[in-house]
């Protein structure tokens, strides 16, 4: 099996997110790596993803979980060398997944050479590699992203007596793209990759690789410049490969980044996730509605990224404070959990372990427009641990089994680079692969079947949505459609039984089957079509005319 | 029985709607003229004050034919219908009924009342169409304290002209006061909140099987919360603003009123027949406030139709009233114009000889009431004869005044009440 | 000569004798069923007193308005009224069925018309009285709504009404009797179609500017201006 050539395979992918420490370790040292990765892939293959997503892996300082990189064109010792990386690609190729692999654009690790060089001297030749100032007052007024952390975007340099520029952590300087020879630099350590057989980027921190005076210094034209001119290079040399955006903004900001398809191929649509959590609290479809009303449409060549949680914390910053005040005091009542605006949880914590709601939440992410991806661990319910440090509570070792450090290394327990989970409730003995595979009615088994079902039509990825607003406001319903293909999703998003009436009169005559048993439900007729649902349960039905 | 007041398509709308922390009620009859505002800001009321509940408006209507639905459906806030600039958490739901094609006011709060009780709403308000000057304050302090403080009932108080509302200043008021033993202020509301357990309880109340469940349940409604021993307080609300009603509807206000007040003498004797010291109502904000505009008011002819009354209703007043009293009326019927008074130890005793006639059903009991109503006009002439000059202190005197009259002869009330003529 | 007048009026004894021995019994046979008749109505009289007072009749007659009727016409409370009635024809009934006995013809059929007569002389008290409660509400309601509504002369109102329908009553009354029906019947159709048309005469001619009035004001779009002026205020 080979990897299928298709320009917009993407559009049809199941994404796996994973950061190969945390994944599989093969030689003892407590740190996942890739060799351990290559051996995984078959149970990738089997639970049904079609792409991974890898976390950095570059060497670095790890002061920000590998987002501060000190050399782009190599592999952390650590994690093991670029052969390793190339074999597990070749690997994951044969098994017909792809590759997407980071790419930070926006800065480097203070520790990286280029930074060295430019902070020696004034003088140096890579000083304008980086954006340097004499005093703090420049931009003024532009957010501060690490609110729990930093209290200015500028960080003043010991050594060369300025101040350097940093949106994020301050041993992360932002490189300046306005010197092309930072453009052409970066365009080489993506060609590097691209070269090896990468089949696409998730590009860091986007909205902030250009700044100007008197702006936010987030989304300028001047930004989005930078990214279509990398977008044409790729396009011209490497077709079929993907860029995925990183930038949390509003729906209608985030609009740009797919220009009319000259820019990403990808982005991440984060408003609407903490909005599902939001209305399955509320049991009220009102917020994912209204957050998906608002959204922009977009060409189509291109595609949303949708996710339900992932290594950062469950960002509240696009929702309004009425909303984020609601969210804290619901998910989030323990102070610890909260961080950078933000809730650091699994899913499973979140949803407190309840399985019908763990059903629903990907149920939706499965059916609704765009790209899913599913964060490492999910898929067996895993837990977290919210007293390791910032976000590394979502980051702890695979469960594989209930044996020796769960299956996920053979070293001592304690050189692990982060417990494990002990507990009762989502301990490894409780929660881990191996005994999940032995139960049909495993969550991770569910999960494959849900992941086939989904595979099955290409509706749900590329096809078109339009909702129902049926009275009943506890049940979320949309029908997906492409070419012949209809597709009827009905959530309930209420923790009782409801009653819902459909209006489908626009389908009168077709037939609704049940995805998942396939057994025949009802022809739609000229009266409403009468629903009645479970707590939090789902259908998916294809209509058919025969 | 509950299945006349809820038709299918209310039923399916209050299936959609769900479980409901707050319930707001807006019963209508062709109010589009002012029913807009009055929504908007139930609506802003809501949202300010209840964001993170489930909240729905319910608006039963008489059968309006000028649009008044309409109107109240478009100030709901759903997925669909967005109102600009306002966030909010989620779906505020609103549910349009029509209960029949005549409107009743007693219909209506049924109606209410039976949504409340299915959608299981821990409190519940209604709020007037008619209320041009409603604030979203309103439902904060109709529902606060039944939400959050574990209140029953909320009654109203008002800032009213001292000439409005002598039919609740000189007989509604003293007379609940004095029998129930409690001093509450307006006892014949058209907004007010209650709990969802008052609500469930009063639903399953005999007054709805009789005539005053259409015209008088409000009333009821009070004497229900204060019979049953549950926790009352009272807001104030602003001015009253008035309905387009017209004195000559007078019949109609007092059958609404003081039909259902003695009509509940029977059911609730138990209640009120003893002698208990009055409680005073918990109170926030302002108790009561007097506006003392000059007004023109043509005393004249109130004396002239109370004293024809008295003249050509003498056949049927003899039949109720005792003999004293009917020649106390007659002798005041023949008075010369400055010394026509109708003092309020003779109106309290003739209140309560009605009262113990109405409960011996001498003759139909709806002419009993109507023929209170000429009495009545005289009352209000020497009321405002009393208060024509008067500061709102001394009109709130001599309120009480009147009330610890009716005190004073509730015995004699009893006696009537058992004993014979 | 002296033999036969002794021998005709001997026989004309006789017969007269035999006549009266032969009534004797059946007159006696009458006053018995007289007495046992009186009896009888007599304790029908008191059963009767009795259930009325029980069923409170003297308040129902009172709410009809029949009490101060009969007040009015010296008459005893109806109650009693009615048990004495009852007593009356149940012992004239007792009483004709003793003259029955006696087998005087002609008597016979008088007899047979009384009995015939009493069902439709039950119904007939049966409309009066609903007629007289009916006449008493509804002149009472005119009354009160008249005197609320500022009318002049509520009580010419009342009465008329009142009037009106126990003439009606009445007719229907004595129709159902079948008592110059045909009498009553031509002098109420007279009576009512007479006040009609005076009606109609006066409210047309005197009346027409007060139509006018009320038509604009019941119809139109014209608020007129009071005569007197006042604010409006609500008792409520």
């Amino acid at each position: 099996m080979q990897v299928q050539p298709d320009a917009l395979w993407y559009k049809d992918a199941i994404i796996y997110q994973v950061h190969v420490r945390t994944f599989c370790d093969s030689n003892a040292d407590g740190i996942g790596d890739f060799r351990g990765l290559a051996q995984r892939l078959d149970y990738l293959q089997n639970v049904g993803i079609t792409a991974i997503w890898l976390m950095p892996f570059f060497p670095s300082p790890l002061r920000d979980d590998g987002y501060d990189i000190s050399d782009y064109q190599s592999v952390h010792p650590s994690y093991g060398t670029l052969d390793d990386f190339k074999s597990f690609l070749t690997g994951a190729h044969e098994r017909g997944m792809r590759v997407l692999i980071e790419m930070v654009l926006n800065h480097t690790s203070d520790q990286h050479p280029w930074f060295l060089e430019s902070r020696s001297s004034r003088d140096n030749p890579k000083r304008d590699w980086y954006v340097w100032n004499d005093t703090d007052t420049k931009y003024r007024g532009v957010r501060i992203i690490f609110l729990d952390t930093e209290m200015s975007n500028w960080a003043w340099d010991t050594i060369s007596k300025q101040y350097y520029w940093h949106r994020f952590f301050s041993h992360q300087p932002d490189l300046n793209y306005d010197n092309p020879a930072v453009r052409e630099e970066m365009w080489n350590v993506m060609k590097f990759w691209l070269e090896i057989g990468v089949d696409g980027f998730r590009l860091d921190a986007v909205p902030y690789l250009v700044e100007r005076e008197g702006t936010s210094c987030e989304n300028l034209p001047e930004t989005h410049a930078v990214i279509r001119e990398f977008r044409a290079r790729l396009d011209k040399e490497y077709p079929g490969r993907m860029l995925l955006a990183e930038a949390n903004q509003w729906p209608a900001d985030l609009r740009a980044y797919f220009a009319e398809g000259e820019e990403f191929h990808m982005a991440f649509h984060f408003p609407l996730m903490p909005r599902m959590f939001m209305g399955l609290k509320l049991e009220d479809r009102k917020p994912i509605s209204e957050i998906l009303q608002q959204t922009p449409a977009i060409p189509s060549s291109c595609q949303w990224a949708l996710f339900l949680r992932n290594h950062d914390e469950l960002t509240l910053e696009m929702v309004t404070d009425i909303e984020r005040d609601y969210m804290y005091d619901v998910y989030a009542r323990d102070k610890t959990m909260r961080l950078n605006l933000g809730i650091r949880r699994r899913l499973a914590p979140l949803l407190e372990n309840d399985r019908r709601r763990i059903e629903l939440m990907n149920g939706m992410l499965l059916s609704m427009p765009g790209t899913p991806i599913i964060y490492y661990g999910d898929e067996i319910g895993m837990g977290d641990n919210i007293y390791l440090g910032d976000r590394n509570g979502v980051r702890t070792p695979m469960q594989w089994n209930g044996g020796w450090n769960a299956g996920f290394s053979a070293a001592d327990p304690e050189s692990l680079y982060s417990p494990l989970i002990l507990n009762p409730v989502y301990g490894y003995q409780a929660v881990n692969v191996e005994s999940q595979k032995r139960s049909e009615h495993s969550l991770l088994s569910w999960t494959q079947r849900i992941i086939k079902v989904r595979r099955s039509s290409q509706v749900f990825g590329r096809g078109s949505i339009e909702f129902l607003y049926p009275a009943n406001h506890r049940v979320l319903a949309y029908v997906r459609q492409l070419g012949n293909d209809t597709v009827l999703v009905v959530n309930n998003l209420s923790s009782s039984a409801q009653a819902v009436e459909l209006d489908l009169r626009r389908y009168k005559g077709s037939i609704l089957i049940e995805m998942f048993g396939r057994n025949i439900f009802p022809r739609i007729g000229e009266l409403p079509y009468l629903l009645t649902m479970g707590p939090y349960q789902f259908y998916w039905f294809r209509l058919r005319r025969l | 029985m509950e299945e006349s007041v809820l038709t299918d398509d209310l039923v399916r709308q209050l299936m959609n709607v769900g479980e409901v922390d707050i319930l707001v009620g807006l019963p209508t009859y062709n109010n589009v003229k002012t029913v807009v505002p009055v929504t908007q800001a139930i609506v802003a009321g809501l949202l300010k004050s209840f964001p993170r509940e489930r909240a729905a408006i319910i608006n039963p209507d008489g059968g309006s034919n000028d649009g008044t639905r309409e109107r109240v459906a478009e100030a709901s806030i759903s997925d669909v219908r967005h109102v600009a600039n306002l966030y909010t958490l989620r779906t505020l739901h609103s549910i349009s009924t029509q209960y029949s094609h005549t409107p009743s006011t007693g219909t209506a709060l049924r109606t209410i009342l039976a949504a409340a009780d299915l959608l299981r709403a821990k409190a519940c308000a209604v709020i007037s169409p008619e209320s041009t000057n409603a604030q979203p304050e309103w439902i904060e302090r109709l529902l606060r304290p039944i939400y959050s403080e574990n209140y029953d009932f909320v009654a109203p108080t008002y800032r009213r002209h001292k000439y409005e509302g002598v039919l609740l200043t000189n007989l509604v008021y003293p007379m609940t006061r004095a029998l129930y033993a409690r001093d509450l202020r307006e006892p014949y509301a058209s907004e007010f909140g209650f709990s969802g357990r008052l609500g469930g309880q009063f639903l399953g109340e005999e007054v709805w099987q009789h005539e005053v469940g259409r015209s008088g349940a409000e009333i009821s409604l009070s004497l229900s919360a204060i019979t049953g021993g549950y926790r009352i307080c009272q807001a104030f609300l602003g001015t009253k603003v008035l309905a387009d009603r017209r004195s000559s509807d007078l019949v109609g206000a007092m059958r609404q009123t003081v039909g259902a007040l003695y009509w509940s003498l029977e059911a609730r004797y138990s209640a009120w027949s003893n002698n208990s010291e009055v409680q005073p109502v918990p109170t926030l904000g302002k108790e009561y406030e007097v506006t003392l505009e000059p007004v023109r008011v043509n005393r004249k002819s109130l004396r002239d139709m109370f004293s024809s009354g008295v003249v050509e209703l003498d056949s049927v007043l003899r039949s109720i009233l005792s003999d004293s009293t009917m020649a106390d009326l007659q002798r005041l019927a023949k008075a010369q114009e400055d010394e026509f008074c109708y003092p309020e130890g003779l109106w309290a005793r003739t209140v309560y000889e009605f009262a113990a006639s109405y409960h011996k059903a001498v003759m139909n009991r709806d002419h009993i009431i109507q023929a209170l109503v000429p009495l009545y006009r005289g009352r209000m002439c020497t009321f405002m004869m009393e208060n024509r000059n008067a500061s709102a202190e001394q009109v709130e005197k001599n309120i009480e005044v009147v009330c610890r009259e009716f005190e004073r002869q509730k015995p004699y009330l009893l006696e009537r009440w058992n004993g014979g003529k | 000569m002296r033999d036969l007048v002794v021998n005709e009026l001997t026989q004309a004894w006789q017969e007269i004798a035999r006549g009266f021995a032969h009534l004797l019994p059946r007159l006696l046979v009458m006053i018995i069923i007289a007495f046992v008749g009186w009896a009888i109505a007599a304790l029908l009289r008191s059963i009767l007193r009795a259930i009325l007072r029980l069923a409170k009749f003297d308040r129902l007659s009172e709410s009809a308005g029949a009490t101060q009727f009969l007040h009015q016409a010296a008459l005893p409370s109806s109650s009693e009224l009615l048990a004495r009635f009852v007593f009356w024809v149940a012992w004239l009934g007792f009483i004709l069925l003793g003259v029955n006995v006696l087998g005087i013809v002609g008597l016979e059929d008088y007899v047979a018309r009384f009995f015939q007569l009493l069902p439709r002389l039950l119904v007939a008290l049966v409309i009066l009285f609903l007629g007289l409660a009916a006449a008493s509400f509804f002149s009472r309601a005119a009354l009160l709504a008249a005197v609320n509504a500022n009318v002049r002369s509520p009580r010419l109102v009342g009465l008329s009404i009142r009037s009106m329908l126990v003439i009606l009553t009445l007719a229907m009354a004595f129709e159902e009797l079948g008592v110059a029906d045909v009498t009553i019947l031509t002098a109420f159709g007279i009576v009512f179609g007479a006040l009609m048309l005076g009606l109609a005469i006066a409210f047309g001619l005197g009346g027409k500017d007060l139509a006018r009035e009320f038509l604009e004001r019941r119809f139109g779009t014209a608020q007129k201006e009071k005569e007197e002026k006042e604010d409006e205020l609500s008792p409520l």
